[in-house]
């Protein structure tokens, strides 16, 4: 079949239901059911699981049958400039402390605007980092390293 | 009086100078947020959330909820303004608002809007008020059989009157509920879904579930889309509207109000829904409905009233029942939690002073917000010239920076980047994430009372209808599916949204 003849909202949201479903029974298929008087710590997982895979499964059911409704192209600037900027402030945060963090993730995230301008996001990045230092450091007595030393 | 001696009680703890204060940046916080296109009060509240753990209970909660209804005003200044909803619930408010001020009323637009939510949020306060202690008592008598019925009311409630496909929102709640089991089991200590990662046993925090879902997938999705903002350009004049524009919006203001605190009480009611529920129906009741679109006045009245209302009702299932009626109450209860009250009926009789501040202090932000509003609404026009590629690094940064200070963990930031990327393919998909956080901020309270009823009754499920009070919260369940059901009604709901 296809992708032109399906409905692809309802078979990827359906799609996703069934990974999802699946990866908790995996998760929790050694945790013990019990019984409804006395449930043990696998029956709500259970339970819910096979709820969400049955949904999967109609969704997916229903959109191969209906008629074609596409999703919009992703773009991947946006997504890849917001995605980076964050997961490298994950990584850099504790390590080599806020400044540096926060600099890092203003500039890339600001890769992800159309009207990108490499100047002014850096000047931006250079206020925003004071404010943040101020207000959460200082202000909020937020406790995470400030400078790499 | 009972009823004087809470009010005193509250006024007291609202009128001290901290907590106007609070409630005082709030509700600045809260008309920013709501004039700027892009950020809501969701992942607002949710940045704020670890820093008020510091304050008093009072204070943090009053400066919270300002945040929320503090957004109602702001969003109605850039519907009017910009043609841009501010905020989902002043999507009707661009209509006849933005119409108004092209036709050169862009004053008395932006008057009648933040008195008729001025109007509504005093209405609501009373409303609360007197709501408040009966339900209160009610709840007490609760056990965990009518807990879970209740629940089980507000998850289907929700996706009832949410928007999009009921089918894809029944998916989202059990999606919620099944993250809200990651973690260790409270009867058993098995830890369930958390793949040996340490920080997962104590279940995902829901902070940074929400500022991935709705903070970051919305910037991408943002991104992605070309806009173009035209601000009016006029000098605004006639802030003081006049006898005869009072006169035509003032029993639109009345309906809006009723409709939006019937609507903002019941669980799910969301943000949407009030404002689109008023506009239909002064629609319909006007002498000639031809006007609504060319700037009726009477559009613009009884949907702002209707958002403020509900806005505030809203809170009236948290305070009596400690059950959230949209996401954004799902945070307020995570506020109560971190100060160490486990919401509930209990809260009303133990925390007087925070219950009856809190729902004072509503009163006295609207007062802030009338004159924030119209004095000084040169100041919020001029914020709408902060151009978005400046806009959304910094919401980016404070959004990391805000999830990792909540338990300074730096895996709280991996669980918000991982839910961006999930965010965003729901927008991509076009299912609504709001009934994914009730689930999850409801899911732990959920399995832990059916547990409860279920050992209680031996396994029996009938127990469930053979308590009155559950009996008839699921009675009311059945007439909600059951209506769903019906041909007629689904399609006058699909026209009531889609309109």
């Amino acid at each position: 079949m296809s992708v032109r003849k399906v409905d692809l909202h309802d078979v990827l949201f359906g799609g996703f239901l069934i990974l999802v479903a699946a990866g908790a029974l995996i998760a929790t298929r050694k945790l013990s059911v019990g019984t409804a008087a006395n449930m043990g710590p696998g029956y709500m997982p259970l339970a819910i699981s096979l709820g969400l895979m049955a949904f999967g499964v109609f969704f997916t059911g229903r959109g191969l049958f209906r008629p074609f409704r596409g999703i919009e192209p992703v773009q991947l600037r946006p997504l890849l400039a917001i995605i980076t900027s964050v997961a490298v402030f994950a990584l850099l945060a504790e390590r080599l402390g806020l400044v540096i963090a926060a600099l890092a993730t203003v500039i890339i995230a600001g890769f992800g605007g159309r009207e990108h301008r490499f100047v002014e996001s850096v000047i931006f990045a250079v206020i925003l980092t004071g404010c943040a230092v101020l207000l959460f450091v200082r202000g909020l007595s937020l406790p995470i390293p400030v400078w790499p030393w | 009086m009972e009823l004087l001696d809470h009010l005193i009680l509250g006024f007291s703890t609202a009128l001290q100078p901290g907590n106007l204060l609070f409630c005082l940046i709030g509700v600045l916080i809260g008309t920013a947020i709501g004039v700027l296109p892009g950020i809501g009060p969701i992942p607002t509240v949710a940045l704020l959330l670890p820093f008020t753990f510091g304050l008093e209970p009072s204070s943090a909660m009053i400066m919270l909820a300002g945040i929320f209804y503090g957004a109602q005003y702001g969003g109605s200044t850039t519907a009017i303004l910009v043609n841009v909803p501010g905020e989902t619930s002043s999507v009707v408010t661009c209509i006849d608002g933005h119409e108004m001020a092209k036709r050169g009323r862009a004053g008395p637009a932006l008057a009648i809007a933040a008195i008729s939510s001025f109007f509504a949020g005093t209405v609501a306060t009373v409303v609360i008020v007197l709501l408040s202690l009966p339900l209160s008592a009610l709840a007490l008598k609760f056990t965990a059989v009518e807990y879970f019925s209740l629940l089980v009311l507000g998850l289907i409630a929700a996706v009832v009157l949410a928007h999009g496909s009921i089918a894809k929102s029944l998916a989202m709640v059990l999606l919620g509920l099944l993250m809200g089991l990651v973690g260790i089991d409270v009867n058993s200590g098995a830890s369930r879904m958390t793949f040996g990662v340490p920080s997962l046993s104590d279940g995902l925090d829901f902070v940074p579930v929400a500022m991935g879902l709705f903070g970051l997938g919305e910037i991408i999705a943002n991104l992605e889309r070309t806009t173009t903002r035209v601000v009016v350009k006029q000098s605004i004049r006639d802030l003081i509207p006049s006898w005869a524009d009072l006169k035509a919006a003032f029993p639109a203001m009345v309906r809006g109000t009723a409709i939006g605190s019937i609507l903002g009480v019941l669980p799910g009611g969301g943000a949407a829904l009030p404002p689109f529920t008023a506009y239909a129906i002064e629609k319909k009741l006007a002498r000639d409905p031809s006007r609504f679109g060319k700037g009726a006045i009477e559009g613009v009245a009884g949907p702002e009233a209707a958002n403020n209302a509900g806005a505030q009702t809203s809170f009236i299932p948290l305070l009596t029942l400690g059950i959230p009626a949209n996401a954004l109450m799902a945070l307020m209860i995570g506020a109560l939690m971190m100060q160490g009250i486990q919401p509930g009926p209990q809260v009303m009789a133990e925390q007087p002073a925070l219950v009856w501040g809190l729902i004072a202090s509503m009163w006295t932000g609207n007062l802030m917000l009338l004159i924030i509003n119209l004095p000084l609404v040169g100041i919020w026009v001029s914020m709408l010239k902060i151009p978005y590629r400046l806009l959304f690094p910094a919401i980016v940064l404070f959004c990391c920076i805000g999830t990792y200070g909540i338990s300074n963990s730096i895996f709280n930031v991996w669980v918000m980047l991982v839910c961006a990327g999930v965010g965003y393919f729901f927008i991509k998909v076009g299912v609504e994430p709001a009934p994914l956080l009730l689930g999850l901020v409801l899911g732990p309270q959920l399995e832990e009372n059916f547990r409860r009823a279920m050992l209680l009754s031996d396994g029996d499920v009938t127990v469930f209808l053979r308590h009155p009070i559950s009996a008839v919260l699921l009675a009311i369940v059945a007439v909600l599916m059951l209506a769903l059901l019906s041909p007629t009604l689904f399609r006058k709901r699909k026209q009531a949204l889609s309109e």
